[in-house]
């Protein structure tokens, strides 16, 4: 009993985490693109005033009734997902439970919380939503392939469809697999930067335009939930990377509160600097069309893929 | 009385004389003889079959001279199989017409009744005669016969239909007298046992030229290809029971007349090689070309050559599985080509231009004929469960228990053309809706139950094919068996002088 | 009497019956036909023992009748989808004419797939297998001249692949003596060094009927146009039927080929992979850019195939038992999907997208199915769908050193969740126009078996291990040894695994507290309006105005995907099929319809003979 009390404890941690880390770094990209644009910009923790607005809000319209379950899909899977990738490796206070559910789990798990938010948007008969959908899906359709083709090399290079096992091994060998397979880590961070939908992958949510794309009917709590699942979701994808390529964080001999802290330390280094990969890459390039964007991850970062996973073969 | 072979001959011969006279009393004798002919056909053929059965051979001898120097006649297993098959056929198509040709004015109908009746005669005959000289005439009177049945209708393309015929056919007497001149000359015998003993002293130089002869002779009555010009014109422009009578029967005395010369008379290599390739061209080329063909009656026809085509390859391959599919082959092709030949007429009866296209959707006003002739198709394309299913996958076991793996890809490749131009009619049969038909011509009752009878033999041959095997591989053993024949007409029956 | 020939038996006595009590009362045609198939499926689940054989004789060929452990897989597909599909369809079809004309071939084609279940003999084999095609064909064209092309194009495509097949039959019969199935594979039939052509013609012959390419082209048309109670069935079941068949013949070649990794097995199976990856690529993003929902789900079923032929191509244990898995769950939720289609086309008149759109209120039990259908048809945890495709990914990433196939497998299934929501989109969410207004819920008799379809989806989705059972006995029987399964954990052959009970659980926690939490936080302010009430930048949309996006919907991925859209099999088989067509115009015109050139004919044929004469025939 003592350890499903730890283990609801730690989910609760676990999900806190990723909350608040999601929210701050969307706060400080919002901030760094506004200089980076020669403009002020708002405070980071602007995104929690923002989410704090939108639940304090006293109506909130629906479409109907997946209108309504959208938002709660959307945090069920990221809180799902959460909870079966590691967040430190071997660390008994993230109740990481990847031994119950691999790589090709998470993969589709994610997708789950895309649906939902589609099928909300769908019911809610704004033309603009379906748009974004239908961009949404094709997008998702072209990174796709070039994440996937990077995984399969991970995975046939080390003989393991685990997360925890990839860093695991990682970590015993002290060599990161991004450069043990650079490929297929170059195959992966080219799809991030479609995973994230910063410019110029980001016709999706058209963020320039008003009200358009999947959310445009979503106000108040509903939009909020939703921004709070983005969030989660975006410490999730983050995480992930970190695990799978840039060697993990945290030392699975080592649990005390310290090393704890040093690991979530690391984890924190490096999931922004990854972060700043799509950001960066957004600020200085225009907005693609979504033809574009397919061929586009469909071109060099598929090519990287596929020799990544010649690599991983012949390694 | 007791029946004997040649009651097969006499009988109809009196009643063709008989006819004209009796019908003095009344005019449906006319139509009525000719049925009562056929129905005793039918029972001569039981009786002889259950005899034959216990003794293997009834061999009767004309006027009382013995073989070889008579005229005898033979009924084996395999002759008499396909006489009892083209007696009750005979029967069928009689019960099928009964009527049909209502609206016709008697003084034709008087030699139509006729006419046919002799051309089935002539048909038995040239199967059960043991004499080859005998088997030309018979041969004679169902070519003269089905060139007058022909040209039946007083038209310009009956008359054409007609001339063809008579043409090719003329070819076809001249061939086979020749080849029976030649061969007198050589074995100075006309009686096929006696021809089939002593046919090992004839040079093959000569053999091989009267086998030819043969060959292209029956081959024009057997539909081979390129001597069958005349069947798909003389099959279309015939009154319909004509065209089931052509297809169910004449063709079947034309193949009986080849088989028995080349598996009976000669023994020579490469004939058998000779028909697997003429039976492959034959059929390639005539099923390739009923797919294109707007008239129904036409496309039947074609079919109908193709159909033989594989009746002579099978044949060919020439093991015991072989040739009882052979005679299978025959057996399905007959009742289910006359089916479709005698429901496609009645659909045909009530299109304004004799096309395919003129009988779209007509299955509303039609029920039970479009059914019928939808149940032919899928039987005479192989389908199970119907009978056409079981008499090509033996063929194809012969020819894979001679790893002929590309005849069987061919004649399978074949059958999906078979297919195409059948499904086609019965889609647009049932399916087409752009066109109203007024005036529809409703089969009489009795056509209804012949064509019944054939469409329920299909079915139940079908589920259970055991029913006729035994006949067939009794007929095919004796077939393959020639010492046996030679010895039974020579030897056994020959009283000791 | 044997329980085998009273099962047939029953089969075809209803198929009559139905057929004259049509006559009599139409409505009673329908419920004939459900009575009849539950009668059988009582008697094949209480009666039939697995594995008793039944000998008897037919036109000299000796036959066996025959269930065993592989086989009962199909017998639990075929029979529980056909008694759902059979009561579906009473209220489907309740005013269309000639039902005496659908039903008995219905039952037919029901009674060609049992037949063939029971078949241990190749003879019999065959002649359940034409039974089934042409009843099915018949049912094809049951729409008239508007489905007349599509069922002639079935037929002929099934004529090609059965033919494949008695080819293969007969050589059996002629090398190896025999026509029973085992004693073929015991003789050694599918050893694969010689005779190698037999399992290849049996697998042509089998994958026409599972709709792969180059052999699918059939399969879009005759699944859209006909009634969609029996093309759940046609989908769902009839197709696995060619799965049976390859699943045998492939197990046979790779557990009696004289090496398993010989070359040319190897190659068999790379052929096959490969073909079935780009079936499910074509089929896939061609499903995407179809407006009408049938030929979506006509498109998609031939993806799905295309899954389950790629995981038999693998021949690994956990391949071979995500192919199995993956036909059944296809079978319930295509079953349902087309159900769904159906339950839309009679209430509503049509399928097109580009009509219909909104009906999640009119139809919330539909929606409820052909959402959990589409969850499952995605892969997308936790239902059926998504145990079958791990396991596929599991096998061709742990075992078949087939790497870029499951690249292919996995653009394939992404691209899937475009037309699966395409679907949901296309006809249940959107904008709810005047024309749907009148639009009810479809009938409880068609509501029951839709839903049953969608709760065993969910069922699977937490305890897979109840169809892992059938399956695992079916692939002893397979020749597979050990094969482990559990009840809701899934393992790959590295260790890892994937515990459906845990992933649920824990799905389901976080859902309940999530949803309470959120619905009693929303529940007071939220307003739920209609939706033509959405923010359109100020401007408000007039009553008239359309603002439904139904057309080119996947439009931006049609032009980045343009060269994938360039080939089309239709085409070059249509091309094929002129090309043969102007063969036949030709030979034709050998019959010249002249006298004289027959007559030409038969002289120069004589005089051919004679020349050769001394070639042609020797002593």
């Amino acid at each position: 009993m003592e350890d499903l009390g730890l283990k609801i404890f730690g989910a609760i941690l676990t999900t806190i985490l990723g909350f608040t880390v999601g929210m701050t770094y969307g706060g400080i990209v919002r901030k760094l693109t506004a200089r980076v644009q020669n403009r002020y910009g708002p405070p980071f923790y602007q995104n929690f005033l923002d989410l704090l607005k939108l639940q304090v809000k006293k109506t909130n319209i629906a479409h109907g009734f997946m209108g309504h379950m959208a938002p709660v899909w959307i945090i069920i899977a990221a809180v799902t997902v959460l909870l079966f990738i590691p967040i430190l490796n071997g660390n008994l206070w993230f109740p990481n439970m990847s031994f119950h559910g691999d790589l090709i789990f998470l993969l589709y798990m994610m997708v789950f919380g895309s649906l939902g938010m589609a099928l909300g948007a769908g019911q809610s008969g704004n033309p603009n939503s379906a748009i974004g959908v239908s961009r949404g899906l094709s997008q998702m359709v072209g990174f796709e392939i070039p994440f996937v083709l990077s995984l399969v090399a991970l995975m046939i290079q080390y003989e393991t469809t685990s997360v925890q096992e990839l860093t695991q091994i990682q970590h015993e060998t002290g060599v990161w697999n991004a450069i043990s397979n650079p490929f297929a880590f170059l195959a992966a961070l080219f799809a991030s930067l479609g995973m994230f939908r910063y410019s110029p992958f980001d016709i999706v949510g058209a963020p320039a335009e008003l009200a358009s794309g999947p959310v445009s009917e979503f106000g108040g709590k509903y939009l909020g939930t939703m921004m709070s699942g983005g969030a989660i979701f975006a410490f999730i994808k983050l995480t992930l990377y970190v695990h799978l390529f840039l060697g993990g964080a945290g030392n699975p001999d080592n649990t005390g509160i310290i090393a704890t802290l040093l690991g979530l330390g690391v984890l924190l280094i490096k999931t922004f600097t990854l972060y700043m990969v799509p950001v960066f890459y957004g600020w200085i390039n225009p907005r693609y069309r979504t033809e574009q964007a397919i061929q586009y991850f469909w071109r060099w970062p598929t090519a990287l893929g596929i020799i990544g996973v010649i690599w991983a073969v012949y390694s | 009385m007791v029946i004997t072979p040649i009651h097969y001959i006499v009988v109809p011969l009196i009643a063709a004389f008989a006819i004209p006279l009796l019908s003095k009393i009344h005019k449906e004798l006319f139509r009525i003889v000719p049925g009562i002919v056929m129905f005793y056909n039918i029972i001569i053929s039981f009786v002889l079959m259950k005899e034959v059965n216990e003794v293997g051979y009834i061999s009767e001898i004309i006027a009382g001279w013995e073989a070889p120097w008579g005229i005898n006649l033979m009924i084996t297993p395999f002759s008499g199989f396909l006489a009892s098959l083209i007696s009750v056929l005979g029967f069928l198509i009689w019960l099928y017409q009964y009527r049909f040709k209502k609206v016709i004015d008697v003084d034709e109908i008087k030699s139509y009744g006729i006419l046919q009746m002799m051309m089935i005669t002539g048909a038995i005959g040239i199967i059960i005669t043991g004499d080859i000289f005998n088997l030309f005439v018979f041969m004679e009177i169902v070519a003269i016969t089905a060139v007058s049945l022909t040209s039946f209708y007083r038209g310009r393309d009956g008359a054409e239909a007609g001339f063809k015929y008579l043409l090719i056919g003329g070819f076809a007497s001249a061939l086979i007298l020749l080849a029976i001149l030649i061969l007198y000359t050589q074995v100075g015998t006309l009686n096929m046992a006696e021809i089939a003993e002593k046919m090992h002293t004839i040079p093959l130089g000569i053999k091989s030229t009267i086998l030819i002869l043969f060959i292209v002779g029956f081959g024009i009555e057997a539909e081979m290809f390129p001597l069958n010009g005349w069947a798909p014109d003389a099959y279309s422009q015939a009154p319909g029971p004509t065209s089931a009578a052509f297809a169910g029967i004449v063709v079947k005395a034309g193949i009986y007349g080849l088989i028995r010369v080349i598996y009976t008379l000669f023994d020579i290599e490469g004939a058998f090689d000779f028909l697997i390739i003429a039976g492959l061209v034959t059929m390639i080329i005539a099923e390739f070309s009923a797919v294109k063909q707007k008239n129904l009656k036409r496309m039947l026809a074609y079919s109908s050559i193709g159909q033989m085509g594989l009746v002579l390859i099978a044949f060919g391959i020439g093991t015991k599985t072989a040739v009882f599919a052979a005679l299978f082959l025959m057996f399905n092709h007959a009742i289910i080509k006359s089916l479709l030949f005698m429901t496609g007429s009645i659909l045909m009866y009530n299109s304004k231009d004799k096309t395919i296209s003129s009988i779209h959707g007509i299955a509303k006003n039609l029920p039970f004929v479009s059914i019928m002739f939808a149940i032919g198709a899928f039987a005479i394309v192989g389908l199970p469960p119907f009978s056409g299913f079981w008499s090509k996958l033996y063929v194809l076991t012969a020819a894979a228990d001679k790893e002929m793996i590309m005849l069987i890809i061919a004649i399978l490749g074949v059958s999906i053309v078979e297919i195409v131009y059948y499904f086609r009619v019965v889609n647009k049969l049932y399916f087409a809706t752009d066109i109203e038909h007024l005036d529809i011509f409703k089969p009489s009752n009795n056509s209804l139950i012949a064509m019944g009878i054939l469409t329920i033999t299909i079915i139940v041959i079908g589920f259970y094919p055991d029913l006729i095997t035994g006949y067939l591989h009794n007929a095919a053993d004796i077939l393959l068996d020639r010492s046996s024949y030679i010895d039974f007409v020579l030897k056994a029956n020959v009283p000791i002088q | 009497m044997n329980i085998f020939f009273l099962i047939i038996l029953i089969f075809f006595s209803g198929a009559i019956l139905s057929f004259i009590i049509n006559r009599i009362a139409p409505k009673f045609s329908g419920i004939t036909t459900f009575v009849t198939i539950a009668v059988v499926s009582f008697l094949f689940f209480t009666q039939v023992e697995i594995n008793s054989i039944t000998q008897f004789s037919l036109g000299g060929i000796q036959m066996q009748f025959g269930v065993n452990n592989y086989t009962y897989i199909f017998a639990i597909l075929v029979l529980g989808l056909s008694l759902l599909a059979s009561l579906f369809s009473i209220k489907y079809m309740q005013d269309n004419d000639r039902l005496g004309y659908f039903y008995s071939n219905f039952i037919l084609s029901i009674a060609g797939m049992v037949g063939i279940i029971f078949s241990r003999d190749f003879i019999s084999f065959f002649i359940f297998w034409e039974i089934m095609t042409w009843s099915s064909y018949l049912i094809v064209i049951y729409d008239g001249a508007r489905s007349s092309r599509s069922g002639l194009k079935y037929m002929i495509f099934s004529a090609i692949g059965a033919y494949a097949m008695l080819t293969a039959i007969v050589s059996i019969k002629g090398s190896y003596g025999t026509f029973i199935i085992s004693e073929a594979i015991e003789n050694g039939a599918f050893n694969f060094t010689d005779h190698i052509y037999i399992p290849i013609m049996l697998l042509v012959g089998f994958a026409v009927k599972a709709a792969l390419m180059p052999l699918h082209v059939w399969a879009p048309n005759a699944y859209s146009k006909s009634p969609m109670s029996f093309t759940a069935i046609f989908s769902g079941a009839m197709s696995k039927m060619g799965i049976l068949g390859m699943g045998l013949v492939l197990a046979s070649v790779y557990s009696h080929s004289t090496d398993e990794n010989a070359f040319n097995v190897l190659i068999l199976r790379q052929i096959l992979g490969w073909l079935g990856g780009i079936t499910a690529v074509m089929a896939t993003i061609y499903a995407l850019i179809q407006t009408d929902a049938k030929k979506l789900l006509a498109y998609s079923s031939v993806a799905q195939l295309g899954y389950i032929i790629v995981g038999l191509s693998t021949g690994t244990k956990l391949g071979v038992m995500a192919a199995l898995f993956l036909a059944i769950i296809h079978a319930v939720f295509k079953g349902a999907l087309f159900m769904v289609a159906g339950a839309v086309e009679r209430q509503v008149g049509t399928t097109d997208m580009t009509k219909i759109s909104g009906l999640i209120r009119k139809m919330p039990f539909t929606f409820f199915t052909a959402l959990v259908s589409i969850i499952a048809l995605a892969g997308i945890p936790p239902l059926g769908g998504f145990v079958g495709k791990w396991m596929l990914y599991e096998a061709l990433i742990t075992e078949s050193n087939n790497y870029f196939l499951v690249i292919v497998i996995f653009f394939s299934s992404t691209a899937a969740f475009m037309y699966s929501y395409r679907f949901l989109f296309g006809l249940f969410l959107g904008q709810e126009e005047k024309e749907i207004e009148h639009v009810k819920e479809a009938p409880v008799t068609m509501i029951i078996p839709m839903v049953i379809l969608a709760l065993i989806l969910i069922v699977t989705g937490v305890y897979p291990g109840i169809l892992f059972e059938p399956i695992a006995q079916g692939m002893q029987y397979l020749g597979y040894s050990d094969v482990n399964w559990d009840m809701s954990v899934l393992v790959n052959v590295w260790g890892e695994e994937s515990n459906m009970a845990y992933i649920n659980l824990t799905i389901g926690v976080v859902f309940v507290v999530i949803f309470i939490f959120l619905t009693l936080k929303n529940l007071k302010g939220t307003r739920y309006v209609g939706t033509k009430d959405i923010s359109t930048s100020g401007e408000i949309p007039t009553e008239n105005e359309n603002l439904t996006f139904q057309l080119d919907f996947f439009k931006p991925f049609q032009r980045a995907a343009a060269p994938l859209y360039k080939r089309s099999m239709d085409k070059i088989w249509n091309d094929l099929g002129n090309a043969l067509e102007a063969i036949f115009d030709f030979t034709r015109r050998i019959y010249t319809g002249n006298g004289q050139t027959y007559a030409l004919f038969v002289i120069i044929f004589l005089v051919i003979l004679l020349i050769f004469k001394n070639t042609l025939f020797t002593n």
